[in-house]
């Protein structure tokens, strides 16, 4: 039997974000995973396919300071340019907001485009000011916490201030509005206006024209819009962190599922790993969703309203990887620079709506969104790694063989038919729907963000109202994961905020 | 010009809204002009003789929302306006099933317990909690919305008063109210309710008039729209207006000209005058002028500022900013004059439910489905239907013996795709029959024998209502209920105080705070706002301030 200060559940980046921000306030931390390595969604993967998440949008300096880590020295790699593919043919490549045609010339719509996009890239630093930090509500006001979150407060008041009346006001007009219409506003449906309708919608059971979706895309673009794929993959970031980890004196346990959290007079002293083993500490952080975190303590732990509240919470996934692996490492079609790029197949905005229609009904799109990248396994060989949206969680007749070969040929039908040559070039396909997502990392409904990402699931309402300072029922019992605010996409800050407000009230 | 063309203000628009606020000016003593181009007034609260000896409510057909502080300032029952509450409703399955709303608490309990008991428990929680939502917003829809971009006084003291009233709600109640504004009526009604039934039944009030669907973040929102208003003292009670919705604007009209005012019909404003970015006052199409320094628009933000005002009048942006206002048509109407009362034989004898709104709908997702037809441009092949018989209760809309029926529907686009092309043209003789027999369709779920029943049957597709009523693409709110487009972003951010780049012009339609439906409080704070900054000094001959 061993004792800690604090065990963390999950080694996924935001288990080792909160661990590490432990750790360097001195506290004694263990990190228990149940798989064999750490890294979560972001390091899964089939047989010897690439991993499930190959890139980097949202990962936050703040969370590598915590890791006492230099960005300058992780190998980040430069970002990435997008190919907004068109059926015709008429590709357009972005680099930053920068639409050109294949042959270099500027697109015609690109200058809408540009301004668009950088006014999202400025209300997105905004916004990141927001998601640095614990929802506001910790401690009273005239606390130091409550005293910090009033000065951040203000600040952001002031940023806002700052950027004119005429921006200010259309900022919060459209905040909570709906992608579709923010982005037709400004440009004609096409290629360019698919593809940022698919950015604001990518791991939400939501559509472009359902308000809260501009939200999601500013979100996206929390710092800078940059897409990056690390080198070495995004297994080697996670040996990066796992390593600085490490070095505090951290202990990683990996292969060690756990049984159960174990509660005394309401009050968490620590879990039992599926293997019998019991491990004390004061304080459990749990990078799994609170609807998981119940199954672990039992239902009795928390009064109704917070048991109804997490039973209630909106977690289904729509996005299938599906990943094809290539006899080469270029993309057919695109000019060898691009063969790295983010392809994203969403040739308008109506497509995007049009294929979040059927899987409201637990349908599969039969034209469904696709944003697909050519990445290397750890064994060098070539894959193109999809995520096809939409395939629900919750599909018709469940995720059996025939689902998943039904998605194969959707998948490379819809890649065809801007790409003719690709299907040719593809050797193998692997298909990882969201059921099997949620199998192997916990991630309820195999949900990108463990839980939907809409406005009434935000900031201090994320995951529930009552649950939005990261402890939730029994004393000492935390949520670290990407189900917490702000939220998943291999940012970090969930699980960085979440024990920055363990650290608040550590007596 | 003759002197008697001359006003302090004129009013555009004879909705209830510009009465409203034409009756609160003349009540201050200013001389004020309403402009309409029909021939009748009451905008969308109107009653219209159609068939020989029925009266129908041809556009909106229900009230509750009308501010009782509207009826207390203007006398309304004193000229005449009697609003008689109806006692429930009810939505009818397929199957030849029922689910009975009443206003009877004990009623609708055993009701609901016969549809699933849980509901029946839940229904208690669910209605406080919308009852606590109704009494945290209702005291906001009288007052001004604050600019969050100013730092003038009066801004910061509404928006005092807003955090004020948000922090007085404590911790949770705060996050329950954030939830509340930002989440959809199907997932709020998911997480109390098990019945589709139930759900189905209680969903409507969430998506009717709006572009959003019952799975739509916002539709919550929506609902409470629907809910905040009262009848006397009654909250989220809906009632009846003797002699049709025309009875509220004829009451309204009626208080206008006792003060003093006067209502020029038969001719639309063809131009709004300005000079030197200052309204002077409206050009008639028939020629006429009129002259004010202050002109009122009961029209929509859309029509006033890209129709009537010279474009060079107005900077870009804010051309601009309008432009991209949304205003969608989503509903259509069906007022049909019945020979004598249809049967509804799903339903117990005399039942008290079939005097109230009946749906047919029988679930979440086949609303949602609804809305999905929508959405590319078609009507719903099945719709929501929101259907009442008026003349069970107030027996001058029919003769004797037979009956009026008003059936709303949702949702049918204003830009009708057909052969791939979306227009509002599209909207033929042929294409609204074919919605009528979609509809008809829907209404024989509850009656079988409707179509013996029809003398006469009129249908209104959103084309009708933009061009008799003047609301753009037939929208019946003046601009669809999002985050965007309400509160201080309501009709643009920047002019949510009902005025404009233009000196001297003001909105005071539902484009405005707070929104559409018959309220009046559009009409009455865009008077309180003339009042406050036009009749101070001696700009104006009244002797309020």
């Amino acid at each position: 039997m061993s004792r800690f200060d604090a065990i963390v559940i999950g080694a996924g980046i935001n288990g080792l974000a909160a661990a590490a921000t432990l750790a360097r306030a001195g506290k004694s931390v263990c990190v228990l995973e149940q798989a064999a390595a750490p890294g979560g969604m972001a390091t899964l993967r089939l047989d010897d396919g690439p991993e499930l998440a190959p890139l980097l949008w949202n990962l936050s300096p703040v969370v590598l300071k915590a890791f006492n880590i230099d960005p300058a020295t992780l190998g980040l790699g430069a970002p990435l340019p997008a190919v907004a593919l068109d059926p015709g043919g008429a590709h357009i490549v972005l680099r930053g907001g920068w639409a050109t045609s294949l042959s270099g010339e500027t697109h015609a719509d690109g200058p809408a485009f540009q301004r668009l996009h950088g006014q999202l890239v400025t209300y997105g630093a905004l916004l990141r000011r927001l998601a640095e930090a614990p929802p506001p509500g910790g401690g009273t006001l005239l606390s130091q916490p409550g005293l910090a979150q009033l000065l951040r407060l203000s600040r952001l008041g002031l940023d806002l201030k700052r950027m004119g009346k005429p921006e200010m006001r259309r900022f919060l007009q459209v905040l909570l509005s709906n992608a579709y219409d923010l982005i037709l506003d400004e440009m004609p449906d096409g290629p360019l206006a698919g593809l940022l309708a698919a950015d604001a919608v990518r791991g939400n059971a939501t559509g472009p024209r359902s308000p809260g979706s501009v939200f999601t895309l500013i979100y996206r673009m929390g710092h800078g819009g940059e897409v990056r794929r690390p080198e070495g993959g995004m297994p080697n970031l996670i040996r990066r962190l796992d390593e600085a980890l490490q070095k505090t004196g951290c202990t990683i346990r990996t292969g060690t599922p756990v049984a159960r959290i174990i509660l005394e007079d309401d009050r968490v002293t620590g879990v039992e790993t599926k293997g019998g083993e019991i491990i004390e500490a004061p304080r459990v952080l749990s990078s799994l969703g609170p609807k998981s975190v119940l199954g672990l303590t039992g239902a009795e732990a928390f009064d109704i309203e917070a048991a109804r509240r997490i039973r209630h919470l909106r977690t289904r996934g729509t996005v299938a990887k599906v990943n094809l692996r290539l006899t080469a490492p270029r993309v057919p079609g695109l000019p060898d620079d691009l063969s790295a790029a983010r392809l994203v197949y969403a040739p308008s905005a109506d497509y995007v709506e049009a294929a979040f229609t059927p899987s409201k009904y637990g349908s599969l799109s039969e034209a469904p969104v696709i944003e697909a990248t050519c990445v290397a396994a750890p064994d060098g060989r070539p894959w193109l790694s999809a995520n096809v949206q939409y395939a629900p969680a919750d599909l018709d007749g469940g995720w059996d063989d025939a689902a998943c070969d039904r998605l194969r040929q959707i998948t490379l039908d819809t890649l065809a038919r801007a790409l003719p040559d690709l299907p040719g070039a593809v050797e193998e396909l692997q298909v990882i729907p969201p059921t099997r997502i949620a199998a192997e990392t916990g991630a309820a409904g195999g949900h990108w963000h463990h839980a939907e990402l809409a406005l009434d699931q935000i900031f201090a309402l994320r995951p529930g109202n009552g649950m939005g300072r990261y402890a939730m029922g029994p004393r000492g019992l935390y949520l670290c994961g990407a189900s917490t605010h702000p939220g998943g996409d291999v940012m970090g800050l969930a699980g960085r905020n979440a024990a920055a407000a363990v650290l608040e009230g550590w007596v | 010009m003759s002197e008697n063309r001359r006003y302090d203000v004129i009013v555009a628009g004879a909705g209830h809204n510009g009465l409203t606020a034409a009756a609160y000016l003349a009540r201050a003593a200013l001389k004020v002009v309403v402009v309409e181009k029909n021939d009748w007034i009451g905008g969308a609260a109107v009653s219209r003789s159609l068939h020989e000896g029925w009266t129908y409510s041809n556009c909106s057909y229900v009230c509750s929302l009308l501010r009782r502080e509207v009826a207390r300032d203007l006398d309304l029952p004193k000229y005449g306006l009697q609003v008689i509450p109806y006692e429930g409703g009810g939505s009818f399955t397929r199957g030849g099933d029922y689910f009975a709303y009443y206003s009877d608490h004990n009623a609708l309990r055993r009701e609901m317990a016969r549809h699933s008991p849980r509901d029946a428990d839940a229904y208690h929680r669910y209605s406080q909690a919308i009852m606590r939502q109704c009494r945290f917003i209702r005291p906001f829809l009288l007052r001004d919305a604050p600019d969050p971009a100013s730092i003038r006084p009066r801004d910061l003291g509404e928006l005092g008063y807003l955090v004020k009233k948000a922090w007085g709600l404590g911790k949770r109640e705060l996050g329950e109210t954030l939830r509340f504004w930002t989440m959809s009526i199907g997932d709020l009604l998911d997480e109390h309710f098990e019945n589709d039934l139930i759900k189905a039944h209680l969903a409507g009030s969430g998506i009717i008039g709006t572009g959003l669907g019952v799975y739509s973040p916002g539709t919550a929102y929506v609902l409470l729209h629907h809910y905040m208003g009262d009848i006397d003292g009654g909250i989220g009670a809906w009632g009846f207006a003797r002699g049709g919705m025309g009875a509220i604007s004829a009451a309204i009209a009626a208080a206008l000209k006792d003060h003093g005012g006067t209502i020029h019909t038969g001719s639309g404003v063809s131009e709004i005058l300005t000079r030197d970015g200052r309204v002077t006052g409206v050009a008639l199409e028939d020629g006429t002028e009129f002259h004010a320094p202050v002109v009122a628009s009961n029209m929509d933000v859309k029509r006033t500022f890209l129709k009537h005002v010279a474009p060079n009048a107005l900077p870009d942006e804010f051309r601009r900013a309008v432009e991209r206002f949304k205003i969608r048509g989503s509903s259509a109407k069906l007022n049909i004059a019945l020979d004598r009362f249809p049967a509804f034989p799903a339903a117990p004898d005399h039942a008290s439910f079939i005097r109230g709104d009946m749906h047919v709908s029988e679930s979440l997702w086949e609303l949602e489905r609804a809305y999905d037809d929508w959405k590319v441009g078609r009507w719903s092949e099945r719709p929501y239907i929101d259907m009442l018989i008026p003349s069970q209760i107030d027996p001058t809309m029919a003769p004797a013996g037979a009956h009026m029926m008003t059936v709303f529907v949702q949702y049918a686009p204003y830009d009708l795709e057909v052969g791939g092309i979306r227009s509002g043209e599209n909207w033929t003789e042929d294409q609204r029959k074919a919605m009528a027999e979609t509809v008809l369709g829907q209404i024989e779920v509850a009656c079988p024998d409707i179509r013996d029943r029809i003398l006469h049957m009129e249908v209104r597709s959103p084309l009708e209502l933009e061009n008799e009523v003047g609301l753009t693409e037939g929208n019946i709110f003046q601009g669809e209920l999002t985050f965007d487009q309400l509160f201080f972003n309501r009709p643009l951010p920047g002019y949510s105080q009902y005025d404009s780049p233009i000196r001297g012009l003001y909105l005071c339609g539902s484009s405005a705070h707070p929104g559409g439906g018959v309220m009046g409080a559009p009409g009455a704070n865009a008077a309180r706002t003339i009042l406050r900054r036009e009749a101070s000094g001696k700009k104006l001959r009244g002797y309020a301030a």
